[in-house]
């Protein structure tokens, strides 16, 4: 490789490069061009037009008024018209005499008996130690005190779920018959899951008014959506060739799914409604505003009055009934691991007391087999069922649960028992007293999380606001997201996002949607710094990963109301809390997805960097961060999602925007119009986002990809 | 040599029996616009000619045959030949674009749904390439499908379930699930599966062509025996040339949906039909395939002495006299009266380098009109 081999001169190859360098700026001028000519007519608009601010009260259609007529309409017609006479309310009373025998029958069994039925069920479906656990969380629910608001809140899961099983399994099964089906409820699926749960609750308290049914209704909608799509891919990933089999055989279409396809879907569809019973279960506080009752009132209520102790041991209850739910159902579903008799981890297998305990245990175990088999047996002949004779631990289980439930409440020892109690309410109260005394400015010095938290709304979220409603004119809001939308995604999108931000002009939420939407770019911004890199650092540890897993799926399966209650503990209430927590909310995805993204790319790549000498931090930037962008933005669009839907319910305490305004509506019969308002608002925000980022992320990804 | 008797043609003129699968054209085309497709395919075009200026792909075209009682007929052509369409076809899985299919004298084109399925359930069955097995039942419950589908009881399901998989070996594993079982295992069932209703006829699609070469070794002697004791009605796709030469009564050769040549392996080894059928026989074990009376000199003289070898006799076997005879060898008929005279000069021409050679046998290319 000497010089002398080049074809040409140092001059000739200098020249070449000049030309090379220069091509590569004019196409970074290109790139880079179209936005700084946006940023100038955007500016030179603003300049025109600044003594616009706002957008102009004169231009508001008076929706809200429509909607406040709409409401009177129903009230007046909800005994004469037919649509309540014939559907509505013929509904709703199905609904709530359901409901009633639910709940009733809860409340019949005595305690014991709900708290054995839960361990045993926990046990036979993942394990002892588990069983063991989930009969503890039932005992935390009387031991607090709310024992009926528990099981209200069962009863009220059990219905709405059982609704939206009976629905969402039928539905789905036809979307996967029909394709054009599929076709048409993709888009209003998708429309579902990106909305916030609180969008639903207006249109359904304008035709059913509030009270239980209602909240389930609510409830129902907000579910639905991940049994109807998995039940409808369960049955089309079926492989064909055992669909043709069953064909050639002479199977009608109706056998074909009964003995084929749907046993092969089984899994699939108990993922879905493992996933629509915790969507469920996370409305549980935002469906006590329109009357759903049980534990969420609890929750709604303590907060309001700012127990916060009494708040955190409802939400506390939540997350146990929410986590017993979700590990039976996901064990259910044949997704977790196989269960087993054993108390201890095996880490501590070797120790003499643990094995001599495990041994105690299988002893019990096969006493128990024994006895059992004294039942089983018989009663399997009897029954002539031959499955009956092999579940001997169940069959046991079974008779001693319904013994225990007839003799309970036979001698009348339903109820839960005053002398269990505890309560760790008072500490927590305490403590919010002290962290406000003493870390809101530790030491008397500046320094504290009140100093945090003024930062942010003064330096942060307070300019974005005044910037957004009152520094820019209206226009240049308009034009700006109309560019970003032509940039992402051409003409068509721009027409969308342009019709989306004029519509929150239109519908007289400017102001209020300006005030959200600072609030979810601030805690956005936040859950990037803070997702993107611990993604990273997870991506490039195992140890890091497997230390991250368990608080990310602990903050993933927690509702996301009671989120905001240690949040509040530390921050009090305001606009902070709402922003803190909707960064923890919107945490997991930002790092789950960064971390999967640098992990999938594939190995040769990355080691051909490390063959070339490169660094860390070189095959970080070079090759890993480039490689994973698609994922890593995907993660971006979904914390903006949840940063939405968490900003919107801290509205509730203090974080004021189209959220509170929402509350508002479902307070006060005389606000239902703007609060339907208020939700639609909410709604083409979040529309505007998600299709916003849609186009960014089909922007990097890789193939058929580019403008 | 094979399990049983290749007596297919005396069968077909003896046979006074309705044919129990006769098709006729059978063309299959995929697209959206068929009719336009049919009508380039009426005029003579070709296959690419109609998928540039239609965008429908002809899978199938004018695929003309019977097949026999007790015949395994073999169709072999590599992936894409559209053999796979041709199978599914003849049950109706994939709608034929034309063409009729008879079995037992029914056109099933003209069943509806309820007549159709009756017809599956009671005269067709199907093993498939990737076994096609319900993951989600025990072997038993597999086998026992098609018995449930038409409503028989479980002790009679059951029982007949319990017969086959004897049949097949597999009796001990009755309560395991599929993907417990090996690969070879594992068509087992599929092949217990088909024979449990005890239809008439058979449809194989590549069903080996995923195991291991031992086992399918086996399993293709397993099917030989099985056809020689029961006698049903085969049809078997494949893409290994020396399996469809092993299964085979008479095998067609498909290419670019069109069958190439149709006929005994003999015929088709003696006398390929074009240059690409003749690359597939090039490395056949032509000796295992070819018979005396294919390369037989016909008596003219004098017969010579010594024990006559037998018309049917393939080459292998008298190989080793023949080479080390001095004379040629006489050659009997099954009546044991001497036909004629084979010699070393004749089969060295035939398993050396000059393929051309005059053989009197059959099988010439098929007619694509």
């Amino acid at each position: 490789m000497t010089a002398t081999a080049r074809p040409a001169g140092p001059t000739a190859v200098s020249h070449v490069i000049e030309a090379r360098l220069a091509l590569d700026r004019r196409r970074r001028l290109r790139s880079g061009g179209g936005l700084i000519i946006g940023v100038a007519v955007l500016a030179a608009v603003q300049i025109a037009l600044s003594s616009l601010g706002g957008f102009p009260g004169s231009l508001v259609i008076p929706l809200s008024d429509w909607i406040d007529d709409a409401r009177r309409w129903v009230i007046d017609n909800q005994t004469s018209h037919w649509s309540f006479s014939f559907f509505f309310n013929p509904a709703s009373d199905f609904i709530d005499w359901f409901l009633r025998a639910v709940e009733w029958f809860l409340l019949w069994l005595p305690w014991f008996v709900v708290a054995g039925a839960t361990a045993m069920v926990a046990a036979a479906v993942l394990g002892l130690r588990a069983g063991l656990l989930a009969g503890l969380g039932v005992v935390y629910f009387g031991a607090i005190g709310l024992w009926e608001e528990c099981l209200q809140t069962v009863a009220l899961m059990t219905v709405a779920v059982a609704i939206a099983v009976a629905i969402g399994v039928p539905v789905g099964i036809a979307a996967a018959r029909y394709d054009r089906l599929q076709q048409s409820l993709r888009p209003m699926l998708d429309a579902m899951q990106t909305l916030p749960a609180f969008v639903y609750l207006i249109p359904v308290v304008l035709l059913f008014g509030v009270a239980r049914v209602p909240a389930i209704i609510a409830t129902v909608v907000y579910a639905l959506p991940p049994v109807i799509r998995l039940t409808n891919l369960g049955i089309r990933t079926v492989p064909p060739v055992t669909v043709e089999a069953a064909e050639m055989f002479g199977a009608t279409p109706r056998q074909t799914l009964r003995k084929v396809q749907f046993p092969q879907a089984l899994p699939s569809v108990l993922t879905g409604i493992n996933q629509t019973i915790m969507m469920a279960l996370s409305i549980v506080v935002i469906a006590a505003l329109i009357g759903a009752g049980g534990l969420g009132q609890v929750v709604l209520v303590s907060l309001r009055g700012l127990f916060v102790g009494k708040a955190l041991e409802a939400g506390l209850a939540i997350v146990v009934l929410a986590v017993i739910m979700d590990r039976v159902t996901h064990g259910a579903a044949g997704i977790g691991a196989r269960r087993r008799l054993r108390l201890m981890p095996d880490s501590l297998a070797q120790f003499g007391p643990v094995q001599w305990v495990e041994s105690a245990l299988a002893a019990i175990d096969r006493h128990l087999v024994r006895t059992g088999n004294l039942l089983a047996l018989p009663l399997s002949r009897k029954l002539n069922v031959a499955a009956v004779g092999r579940h001997p631990r169940k069959v046991l289980g079974g008779v001693l649960l319904v013994v225990g439930a007839l003799g309970g409440a036979a001698i009348g020892r339903s109820e839960f028992p005053g002398t269990i109690s505890f309560s760790f309410a008072p500490a927590i109260d305490w403590l919010v007293d002290w962290v406000r005394d003493n870390l809101y400015e530790i030491g008397g010095t500046w320094f504290g999380t009140g100093w945090f938290s003024d930062s942010i709304t003064i330096h942060a979220v307070t300019p974005l606001r005044e910037l957004f409603s009152v520094d820019l004119a209206w226009p240049v809001v308009v034009l700006a997201v109309a560019l970003a939308g032509w940039r992402l995604g051409g003409a068509p999108l721009a027409a969308f996002c342009t019709a989306c931000v004029a519509g929150l002009g239109f519908l007289g939420m400017w102001t209020l949607s300006m005030d959200t939407l600072a609030q979810v770019i601030v805690a956005v911004a936040m859950a990037i710094l803070c997702g993107v890199p611990l993604g990273v650092l997870a991506a490039r540890s195992d140890r890091f990963e497997r230390m991250l897993k368990p608080v990310l799926d602990f903050l993933q399966t927690i509702p996301s109301f009671v989120l905001l209650i240690p949040v509040i503990i530390m921050f009090n209430v305001g606009r902070i809390p709402g922003i803190i927590a909707s960064v923890l909310y919107a945490l997991p995805a930002a790092t789950r997805l960064t971390n999967l993204g640098i992990r999938q790319v594939e190995g040769g790549a990355t080691e051909a960097a490390k063959l070339f000498g490169a660094t860390r931090g070189q095959t970080l930037r070079k090759v890993q961060l480039p490689l994973a962008a698609p994922s890593i933005i995907a993660g971006i669009n979904q914390a903006v999602m949840l940063v939405l839907a968490m900003v919107v319910i801290a509205g509730l305490v203090g974080g004021g925007g189209l959220g509170l305004e929402t509350v508002k509506g479902l307070r006060r019969t005389d606000s239902v119009g703007s609060g339907f308002v208020a939700g639609l608002a909410i709604v083409l925000l979040a529309m505007l986002l998600d299709r916003l980022l849609q186009a960014w992320t089909r922007r990097f990804t890789p193939v058929g990809g580019g403008p | 040599m094979k399990g049983h008797v290749r007596d297919h043609y005396i069968g077909a003129v003896v046979n006074t029996e309705q044919t129990p699968l006769k098709c006729r054209e059978i063309t299959k085309v995929f697209g959206e616009n068929t009719a336009a497709a049919r009508a380039l395919l009426t005029e003579g075009s070709s296959r690419q000619e109609v998928l540039e200026r239609t965008g429908c792909l002809v899978a199938v075209r004018d695929a003309t045959f019977a097949v026999e009682r007790g015949e395994i007929f073999v169709v072999m052509g590599l992936s894409g030949s559209g053999k796979s369409t041709l199978i599914r076809c003849l049950s109706r899985l994939i709608e034929p674009t034309s063409g009729t299919v008879e079995i037992d004298g029914i056109p099933i084109g003209d069943l509806d749904d309820q007549g159709l399925r009756e017809l599956r359930r009671t005269r067709l069955s199907m093993v498939f390439q990737h076994f096609g097995l319900f993951p989600h039942r025990r072997v038993i419950d597999n086998v026992a499908f098609g018995l449930e589908i038409q409503g028989a009881a479980k002790p009679d399901r059951y029982e007949r379930a319990l017969e086959v998989l004897e049949v097949v070996g597999l009796q001990d594993w009755t309560d395991h699930f599929p993907q417990q079982l090996s690969g070879g295992m594992q068509q087992r069932v599929g092949l217990a599966r088909a024979l449990c209703v005890e239809p008439e006829i058979l449809f194989f699609d590549e069903p080996f062509s995923a195991l291991d070469p031992l086992i399918r070794r086996d399993m293709q002697d397993e099917l030989l025996s099985l056809q020689a004791n029961t006698r049903r009605t085969l049809v078997f796709i494949t893409h290994d040339f020396h399996e469809a030469l092993k299964l085979g009564d008479r095998i067609a050769i498909m290419k670019d949906g069109e069958f190439v040549q149709v006929g005994t392996p003999e015929q088709i080894i003696a006398a390929p039909a074009d240059e690409y059928v003749r690359e597939f026989t090039e490395d056949a074990p032509k000796t295992k395939v070819i018979t005396v009376g294919s390369v037989m000199r016909p008596l003219t003289g004098e017969a010579p002495r010594g024990v006559p070898v037998r018309l049917a006799s393939v080459l292998d076997e008298v190989l080793p006299r023949l080479l080390s005879s001095p004379e040629d060898l006489c050659v009997a008929d099954e009546q044991g009266e001497i036909v004629g005279t084979v010699d070393r000069d004749r089969v060295a021409e035939l398993l050396g380098a000059n393929p051309r050679t005059g053989f009197a046998a059959g099988g010439g290319p098929v007619e694509s009109s």
